[in-house]
């Protein structure tokens, strides 16, 4: 099951915060749905390292990220 | 920008060095209320005070400068992509000869003697020569937001103009430089250091950061790319005219400056009210304290105030309360900012750091705000009732002493959640 985010209307860095905790607090097998309104680069270099994937979709002003960890 | 990938993580500086100069400021907050309280109405009396102008340099230098030459040391990288050369040196040396430098300027301003006044200008001098050297490299090298690096170029040129004319002027007051009239040169020394350096400053981190930190639509681009260098330029022309002696060009080129800060100040205050997200916050609250006070100075000066209520306008209006509000949002996010980066890099994904607004008890920030509001009101009630000059230099007090424990409060919450790393993972 997805479980869906909107950060859009967040100062930062609560963006990053919310996804972070939210990466924590996920079920295996679940993915995280996020909807951003700028596409976040620093949070990519986290999820590189800690072994997360991600897709991007969307354009200026609303982008929408599915986020789900490696090997799943 | 804060939005290219590990650019940001990498080439900060280390947390110590801004930080340093964050903490030393409030504490020439303290001293300047001090003064006030020491010597009461009579400092208010007239600008050419001798207290009076030891006041404006323990604000101007001792807080004011502290504050921008950390930040812009943190937020070069960050904002123009531009890292300063040698950081931790410029920061070792910089800040405590910006801080015996201020304090040995504002002794002798105060109590006269002129092998202090002249030791504490060039401690001074020095301190932001080693400060605007690297910086203008860094500057030269800047990428990004063009209407931000024109901005800090313009407000790095007026730092330089501003200390070169304090030099000046010190060379006069010991008799080593002989001037036709002093007062002019004052005027010139005034305008580059308060419409220069902080205005343009200000102007070119709240391009940046407004849109960025409240999440509002950007600046005109027309205000972007040209109001600093066009407000460089009135600054340039109203100064050599006031040194010339040319009354009406002077008023014009320096009424226009200032018209065109009021526009900015206005654009600024349009912006806040156009957030996506409604929440109350101190910050936000200097930032709106600030940009009206902004616009007070502007009309106090048109009307023909009394010149010291511009000047509190100015100096403890915009210069002690916007870099309050400034630190609230910058010190939380670069200690939540420096902890991330020993998480990435320590790859301890198993702890859970503390979130940025947890850092700093914003009761405590909103009560900062209303003491700093309220020494603001008395400073300037005291313009024209002097009974009131004494309780403004307390109230300053209390509120740098609230301020100044915020910090340290940030820093110490910092150090609680670093120390976490040290404990090995289960």
């Amino acid at each position: 099951m997805d479980r869906l985010l909107d950060v859009s209307q967040l100062e930062p860095p609560e963006p990053l915060e919310r996804i972070l905790d939210a990466l924590a607090d996920l079920v295996p097998g679940d993915q995280l749905s996020v909807i951003h309104r700028r596409v976040p680069f620093p949070l990519y270099d986290m999820l590189r390292r800690m072994g997360h994937r991600w897709e991007t979709v969307g354009e200026e002003g609303r982008y929408h990220i599915l986020i789900w960890p490696e090997g799943e | 920008m804060i939005s290219t990938g590990g650019l940001a993580l990498d080439q900060a500086p280390p947390f110590h060095i801004p930080a340093r100069f964050f903490l030393t400021a409030p504490l020439f907050a303290v001293l300047a209320g001090l003064l006030l309280v020491w010597e009461g109405p009579s400092l208010l009396a007239s600008r050419w005070m001798p207290p009076a102008v030891a006041a404006t340099h323990l604000i101007a230098i001792g807080y004011l400068g502290q504050v921008m030459c950390g930040a812009l040391l943190q937020m070069l990288p960050v904002m123009v992509g531009a890292p300063v050369p040698a950081v931790r040196w410029v920061g070792a040396l910089a800040h405590p000869l910006l801080t015996l430098g201020a304090l040995g300027l504002a002794w002798g301003l105060w109590r006269g003697g002129s092998v202090i006044l002249g030791l504490g200008a060039s401690v001074t001098g020095l301190g932001f020569l080693v400060f605007l050297i690297p910086v203008t490299l860094a500057l030269t090298r800047a990428r990004g937001e063009p209407g931000t690096r024109m901005a800090l170029r313009a407000a790095a040129v007026a730092l330089l103009v501003t200390v070169v004319l304090g030099l000046v002027l010190t060379g006069s007051l010991l008799g080593w430089v002989r001037l036709a009239e002093f007062t002019p040169w004052v005027d010139a020394h005034a305008a580059w250091g308060l419409l220069g350096w902080v205005g343009l400053l200000i102007l070119g981190v709240a391009v940046q950061v407004i849109p960025l930190f409240y999440v509002t639509p950007p600046y005109p681009l027309l205000v972007r790319s040209w109001l600093a260098p066009t407000l460089l330029a009135g600054i340039f022309l109203g100064s050599l005219a006031v040194i010339h002696g040319w009354h009406l060009t002077a008023r014009l080129a320096l009424g226009a400056s200032a018209v065109g800060f009021v526009l900015f100040a206005v654009l600024t205050l349009g912006l806040l009210a156009k957030r996506d997200r409604r929440r109350q916050d101190p910050t936000l609250l200097h930032w709106w304290t600030a940009m009206i006070a902004m616009i007070g100075a502007t009309l106090s000066s048109a009307l023909a105030a009394p010149p010291t209520l511009t000047g509190i306008l100015l100096l403890a209006g915009l210069g002690l309360g916007l870099p309050a509000g400034m630190l609230f949002k910058i010190l939380p996010f670069l200690a939540w900012f420096h902890l991330q980066h020993r998480q990435i890099t320590t790859g301890r994904f198993d702890l859970r750091l503390p979130h940025m607004g947890t850092l700093l008890p914003l009761a405590w920030a909103r009560a900062q705000f209303g003491l700093h509001g309220l020494a603001l009101l008395l400073l300037m009630g005291a313009v024209f009732i002097p009974a009131l000059a004494r309780p403004a230099g307390l109230v300053l007090v209390l509120s740098a002493l609230v301020l100044q424990g915020l910090l340290l409060g940030v820093i110490l919450a910092y150090r609680r959640a670093a120390l976490a790393f040290l404990v090995p993972a289960d």
